[in-house]
């Protein structure tokens, strides 16, 4: 899932300082399941809002609403209506639902809600981590499902660095050595001999490098 | 405090700690005006109760729990603290004081460990009470 954290209120007061009707827009997918702007994050900040104004001594009208998808034009639709009774829409989705919000309420104001951080997993209760770089080019077949892109301090992919200990990164003591883990999980496979295999330099033309990338699929288009 | 006003306070409580017309009594007499809220388990406090509780004129917000290991539920108690921690932090960050709400334990059936509780927390904000914020003149004004 996309990994994202709330901004902080003083950061979130000042973007929606100006406007005196706001619509806070939650997504119900991965930011739900991060905490980070599901229907109840929703319903604190909006609350949250209301409070901080009126400390201040301002007005500020806040509707609230989630949807399913704020990344996919079919499921903002169904938010037109309220957003056509408000100023601006203070959206708790990731960098992608915004934009597309943004796309398709052209005459919106938008403002960000979260910090988009990571594409990760809940690792256990409360603690989300970075799993997946995006990179454009996955070798986890190799590793045994483990990324040294991502999870390797260094970003090593022909073996460990030999500075860890306990199975831990000498980077950082909370986090695991993904070459522990890569050795641990191959063995466990019977796949050792993966390790054999000289990985070349990473090719990050398939990542950011090149620009924003696009994704076609030719067989979806009429 | 305004003259004449009550102070408000929405006590959230655990219907195993003790029953409201235990606590009613031990707030009686105060010029404060409570307001109970039972729940079968402490963790159902949720963040927005209790900010929704400040948003309808509470002053202070109390939630009271078993003792810390005396969860019928194991660990309700230990996540309503977390959940009381978090959201004192956010009035801090909007400035409405976080000692406005607290969280207390509470022996099982004692109803009279309520009332210094509910003091201690009226002394705590008896100078700023949440009727006065609306008063503010707006920000850049005298």
């Amino acid at each position: 899932m996309i990994v994202a954290e709330q901004k902080p209120m003083a950061e979130i007061k000042e973007l929606v300082a100006p406007y005196k009707k706001v619509l806070i827009l939650g997504c119900g997918t991965c930011v739900k399941t991060c905490f980070a702007g599901g229907e109840d994050e929703v319903a604190v900040m909006a609350s949250a809002l209301r409070l901080a104004f009126k400390v201040d001594g301002k007005e500020i009208h806040v509707e609230e609403q989630t949807v399913e998808r704020q990344c996919e034009d079919e499921f903002i639709q169904e938010s037109a209506p309220a957003i056509a009774r408000n100023e601006a829409v203070l959206s708790l989705a990731c960098g992608a639902g915004v934009q597309a919000m943004a796309r398709r309420f052209k005459s919106t104001p938008l403002l960000p809600g979260v910090n988009t951080t990571f594409i990760g997993v809940l690792e256990k209760p409360g603690l989300f981590t970075e799993e997946c770089s995006g990179c454009g080019d996955c070798k986890l077949a190799v590793f045994g499902g483990i990324c040294p892109f991502t999870r390797c301090a260094k970003k090593l992919l022909n073996g460990p660095c030999g500075g860890s200990q306990n199975g831990k990164c000498e980077v950082s003591a909370e986090t695991d050595c993904a070459w522990h883990l890569i050795i641990e999980r191959l063995t466990a496979l019977g796949q050792m001999d993966n390790l054999r295999t000289y990985i070349p330099p990473k090719n990050w033309r398939a990542s950011l490098a090149a620009g924003p990338r696009r994704l076609f699929r030719e067989d979806h288009v009429i | 405090m305004r003259n004449g006003s009550k102070v408000k306070v929405t006590v959230f409580h655990c219907i195993n700690v003790f029953s409201e017309g235990d606590s009613r009594l031990a707030a009686k007499g105060e010029n404060v005006e409570l307001k109970f809220v039972r729940l079968p388990c402490s963790s159902l406090v949720k963040d927005v109760f209790l900010l929704r509780a400040f948003e309808a004129g509470a002053d202070a917000v109390v939630v009271l729990v078993c003792p810390e290991g005396a969860c019928r539920y194991v660990e309700g108690n230990l996540r309503a603290k977390k959940r009381v921690q978090w959201v004192r932090s956010l009035l801090d960050e909007i400035g409405m004081d976080g000692n406005r709400l607290a969280l207390f334990n509470l022996p099982p059936g004692d109803s009279s460990d309520a009332k210094p509780i509910i003091q201690k927390v009226l002394a705590q904000i008896g100078t700023t009470p949440q009727a006065e914020l609306s008063d503010r003149p707006p920000a850049g004004q005298a």
